[in-house]
């Protein structure tokens, strides 16, 4: 009686270290579009212009989370999958509003994905999410200089409630 | 050889004595319910913690929604005579800001299911006061933004995962109305 009641509970761990893992590996992707993403954005934007600067501290601060969630995924026993080479961009960028725009998507996905990684079973991941999502949503509002009622998630998927 | 089925017996006694003395706790209720009906079962068990934050956090974007109320109140009498660009701006960004907190609030209404015939009735609308300058009353603002987006994260682990979703989405939310209020003062 007691075996399988424990292999049931292993194999319960298993599962949810595996749903862990592949939330952060979403994470991850999203940090490393990000990481990519902002170097268009900067190369786009008014050489030495504020919003340079700013490009340039955010594509800093999504370099860091992209290592930080490499870490998390290694820590549980997974491997980090490796950014692409290149990523095709939601949005043509050839001026500064282009840019601009191309940094409020990056910050708006990586707003989705850490939204999601909120509903983890695990305090201390959903802690850190809920930080990013905040830290994501900061970001796109100094971009955009507009807010969204619920950051993080689709648009009409609170309208029927 | 010892007797194991005799060194089984004494606990055996003891179990049944604890367990009369449980059941005893227990009978008595039971009995003067068959008698009086089912209310002298005693209150219904406290709400679980999640449903308490839940009830909190609706009492709290209430009072938001209010504050904002007010501020509009305010801000409209006060920049009436000639309001500047600055004046304008503030109000748009107010009000824009009060129409998420309505948001926010029938979002979180909408997860609270209370059961037929609860206690709990509609509270009528909090009463609030914001008055002072328009950068007086965007400083209170602001400052009710930040407490309210650090303490809803501060609840996260109590809840489940669904509704650790949208009180986090909403913090995010209320984080952004802060320097979203301190740009729009700042119009000139």
């Amino acid at each position: 009686m007691t075996a399988p009641a424990i292999a049931a509970s292993q194999s319960g761990g298993s599962n949810r270290q595996s749903q862990v893992i592949l939330a952060l590996q979403h994470a991850l992707a999203a940090e490393q579009a990000a990481s990519y993403g902002y170097g268009i954005v900067g190369a786009h934007l008014p050489q030495g212009s504020a919003e340079q600067t700013a490009a340039g501290n955010d594509w800093v601060v999504h370099l860091r989370l992209r290592d930080e969630l490499s870490a998390l995924i290694r820590a549980r026993g997974g491997q980090p999958v490796p950014a692409a080479v290149a990523y095709e961009l939601p949005v043509r960028v050839q001026s500064p509003a282009q840019a601009t725009a191309l940094a409020v998507l990056l910050e708006d996905r990586a707003a989705e994905v850490y939204l999601s990684m909120v509903a983890l079973p695990e305090d201390g991941l959903r802690s850190f999410a809920a930080q990013q999502l905040r830290a994501a949503a900061l970001r796109a509002e100094a971009w955009s200089g507009s807010t969204h009622a619920f950051p993080g998630l689709p648009g009409t998927s609170l309208r029927s409630g | 050889m010892p007797d194991r089925a005799a060194a089984g017996r004494a606990p055996a006694t003891g179990l049944t004595r604890r367990a009369l003395l449980a059941v005893a706790g227990t009978a008595a209720p039971l009995l003067l319910a068959s008698c009086k009906g089912i209310q002298v079962l005693g209150s219904p068990p406290a709400p679980p913690a999640d449903v308490l934050l839940l009830r909190a956090a609706i009492s709290a974007e209430e009072v938001m929604v209010a504050r904002y109320a007010a501020a509009l109140t305010d801000l409209g009498t006060s920049t009436a005579p000639r309001p500047t660009g600055s004046d304008t701006a503030t109000l748009a960004a107010v009000r824009a800001v009060h129409v998420q907190h309505a948001e926010h609030l029938a979002q979180l209404k909408s997860r609270l299911i209370e059961p037929p015939g609860s206690s709990s009735s509609p509270s009528p609308a909090p009463s609030v006061q914001v008055t002072g300058s328009p950068t007086e009353v965007l400083s209170v603002l602001e400052q009710a933004e930040q407490a309210a987006s650090d303490r809803l994260l501060s609840q996260l682990g109590e809840l489940p995962g669904s509704l650790a979703q949208l009180f986090a989405s909403i913090a995010a939310a209320e984080a952004t109305h802060v320097p979203f209020l301190r740009a729009a003062g700042q119009v000139r």
